[in-house]
């Protein structure tokens, strides 16, 4: 768990982040969104004493982070930034056992931990291991850049708008990858960025921040329904408020269940659990169709969705 | 760039037409009387007959024309075709000696000439092309370069070449030759590792100090813009006061001319490219690499040697790579006040009109030089990532 205490940080006459109180729960995603300027990686800074705070505090599981030696404190931490930061003349294997290296792990466990990593990336161990980071697409390198933060399996995750520089699909397939990874791992996260869309999907809670202050602190959905100020409606845009919720939601947690799994029509469009209901109702709106099967992986349909159900969903 | 093995290569087929021109147009080599008196020269045909004219002249066409057909294999045949031709080469003045040289006198001499020097510069332009079409490796360079000197270190122990004036010159002075090569060396690589030190020190002060940036890159390089020779003149004033004023001084041989003020100038000239190159190679690791090396957990110390110098130490060998190559050259200059090295041969030479004296000055430099750019470039090359 993370709490900051009114934290502040002036520099020289500007404020800015100013007397902010957050507290993030043990393995939730806490996004901070605002536009730039806004306070947000300051904030990011501060609990890994990247940058020193002006007064408040910040607790790491009780402790003040400022009690903590912070080599200590940021082998605790993984750290990923929006130019990756990978080190140019290092190999992808030895990037990413920069951690474990430096808690002197033996060599065969860090190895280990590599392949392991690079797997879980959806990297190669066989042919990526030994490549440099200049031979690597972006969405390669910033996937290196997840793992080498990863490697030493700290317990928080702290994230500089990591996906701010790739292109849209890349960045979209990143988030993917996060939640699955983040759904087995559960580390606590702070997430920065100024990507509404971006937080929505990887948000636990959302922090709204503005002019160093948060403007208001809770789950995708609340703030989608109630956003607290102009700024905060604002910044979600009008147009698609609806489409964003549902975008939230999954067309498993609204479909209707077969009691058993059934051979679908062969010629119909279907849906997965894990696929959104805005996809849903996109589909649905191509197919000019009122209700969609849903496939499992194997391909039996298990459940049935239907439009109205999908509009129901703001009540 | 290397192109595929299929296109006629257009580089060889010239540089062996200008070599062939040259070679028929200039002086092989001159017959000299004695060591001074100029001599006679002589050209491709007249040094070496019919069947020596016709060697040259054959290998340099059918290299020429090798390189134009879309032979397979013709670059590897080109590469040996080259190197022996090379290796070889000195056996044209042993040729002109046999042939020209007055059997009655003991002071006649063969000197080399224009011919010999161009016919030996573009077939090693033809061999360097030949190289970079091969894609080859720094080793396969490094033995033909060695190949090269073995044959011409076996050339110049044989009869026939004992009459060249170059080695004559060296025979003479063999001692000082061994002489001149150590403290050259000392001197110029002294002044090299004392400034590195120096330097790495002052681009560690300017990193850290914005402040002293400008008046620090300012002194060092208006240290630069000072002629060598006068740089070596101003220091003969102050040190010899010192060395006057301090008996400690003189018993460790520093004096007002002598190596002391050479190896002073030396540093000083030094101090530009290294402290530049250090500076710049420092301040030149990307921010976000640094940032991410703490966010990480690394200490200030490792982040520093690990990742800073890590990732500068290429710049800063490419300074020292030009500073020792620059040291060298201004070493043999540091002969005029007394400091010993290859430039004493050069101004004796110079002195007593004799240019095969100056030569012997003139090419060991040269050669050092080479050697420590090829030394130091090839510890660069290790050090780059792959590709």
């Amino acid at each position: 768990m993370i709490e900051l205490k009114g934290v502040t940080r002036r520099f020289g006459e500007t404020v800015a982040v100013d007397g902010i109180d957050l507290t993030i729960e043990t393995g939730e995603v806490c996004v901070l969104v605002g536009s730039s300027g806004c306070g947000k990686s300051t904030t990011l800074r501060m609990i890994n004493r990247l940058l020193p705070r002006s007064s408040g505090d910040i607790l790491v599981d009780g402790e003040d982070v400022n009690d903590i030696d912070p080599q200590a404190l940021r082998l605790n931490m993984g750290y990923v930034i929006q130019s990756t930061g990978l080190f140019p003349h290092w190999t992808v294997a030895r990037n990413i056992g920069l951690v474990p290296d430096l808690l002197k792990w033996p060599a065969r466990r860090r190895e280990q931990r590599v392949n392991e990593l690079l797997t879980l990336l959806g990297l190669d161990p066989q042919t990526d291991a030994a490549r440099f980071p200049h031979q690597l697409s972006g969405g390669q390198a910033q996937r290196v850049g997840v793992a080498r933060a990863l490697a030493g399996d700290p317990n928080i995750l702290l994230m500089d708008e990591p996906f701010g520089a790739l292109d849209a699909i890349t960045r979209e397939l990143l988030q993917q990858e996060m939640l699955r990874i983040q759904k087995q791992l559960n580390k606590t996260t702070v997430f920065v960025t100024h990507d509404i869309d971006e937080a929505l999907r990887l948000a636990t809670r959302i922090a709204v921040m503005d002019q160093g202050r948060i403007i208001q602190h809770d789950t995708p959905e609340a703030i989608l329904r109630q956003p607290a100020s102009t700024f905060v409606e604002n910044l979600l845009g009008s147009g698609d408020r609806g489409l964003k919720l549902l975008a939230l939601r999954t067309v498993g947690e609204v479909m209707e269940r077969h009691p058993e799994p059934r051979r679908p029509a062969s010629d119909t469009t279907g849906l997965n659990e894990a696929d959104s209901l805005r996809v849903a109702l996109s589909a649905m709106v191509w197919e000019n169709a009122t209700q969609l099967p849903v496939l499992s992986k194997a391909g039996c349909e298990v459940g049935i969705v239907k439009r109205e159900q999908l509009l129901q969903v703001r009540p | 760039m290397p192109v595929s093995t299929a296109m006629p290569n257009r580089v060889i087929p010239v540089l062996a037409l200008a070599a062939l021109g040259l070679v028929w147009v200039l002086d092989l080599g001159v017959v000299l009387p004695n060591r001074i008196v100029a001599g006679t020269g002589y050209g491709l045909y007249g040094a070496t007959g019919w069947a020596g004219a016709f060697v040259v002249t054959a290998l340099l066409l059918a290299a020429g024309l090798l390189a134009t057909r879309p032979v397979p294999k013709r670059f590897p045949v080109l590469a040996v075709l080259l190197t022996a031709a090379l290796m070889f080469l000195p056996l044209l003045l042993e040729a002109l000696a046999t042939r020209r040289l007055p059997a009655d006198s003991a002071y006649a001499r063969i000197g080399i000439g224009a011919g010999f020097w161009s016919l030996a510069f573009f077939l090693a332009l033809m061999l360097t092309e030949t190289m970079h079409q091969l894609k080859a490796s720094r080793h396969l360079q490094l033995t033909a370069a060695l190949l090269i000197i073995l044959g011409w270190w076996v050339c110049a122990r044989r009869e026939g070449l004992g009459s060249l004036s170059l080695l004559r010159e060296y025979n003479n002075q063999a001692d000082q030759f061994t002489q001149a090569l150590s403290v050259h060396l000392l001197l110029s690589l002294g002044a090299v590792l004392i400034s590195a030190v120096l330097a790495f020190i002052l681009a560690l002060a300017m990193v850290r100090r914005k402040s002293w940036r400008r008046p620090l890159l300012g002194l060092v390089s208006f240290m630069q813009t000072i002629p060598s020779l006068a740089l070596f003149g101003l220091l003969i004033a102050p040190l010899a006061a010192l060395s006057e004023a301090l008996p400690v001084l003189q018993a460790l041989g520093i004096r007002g001319i002598g190596w002391a003020p050479a190896l002073l100038a030396l540093i000083a000239y030094s101090l530009l490219p290294m402290v530049r190159n250090t500076f710049i190679a420092l301040m030149e690791v990307p921010e976000a690499v640094v940032d991410a090396a703490r966010g990480m957990g690394m200490s200030e110390r490792q982040i520093f040697f690990q990742v800073k110098l890590s990732l500068a130490l290429p710049v800063i060998i490419e300074g020292v790579r030009i500073t020792t190559i620059q040291a060298i050259g201004l070493t043999a200059v540091a002969a005029l006040i007394g400091a010993g090295g290859f430039g004493t041969f050069i101004f004796q030479g110079l002195g007593q009109a004799a240019m095969d004296l100056v030569l012997l000055g003139a090419l060991p430099t040269v050669f050092l030089a080479l050697a420590a750019d090829a030394v130091l470039s090839a510890l660069n090359v290790r050090r780059a990532p792959g590709d």
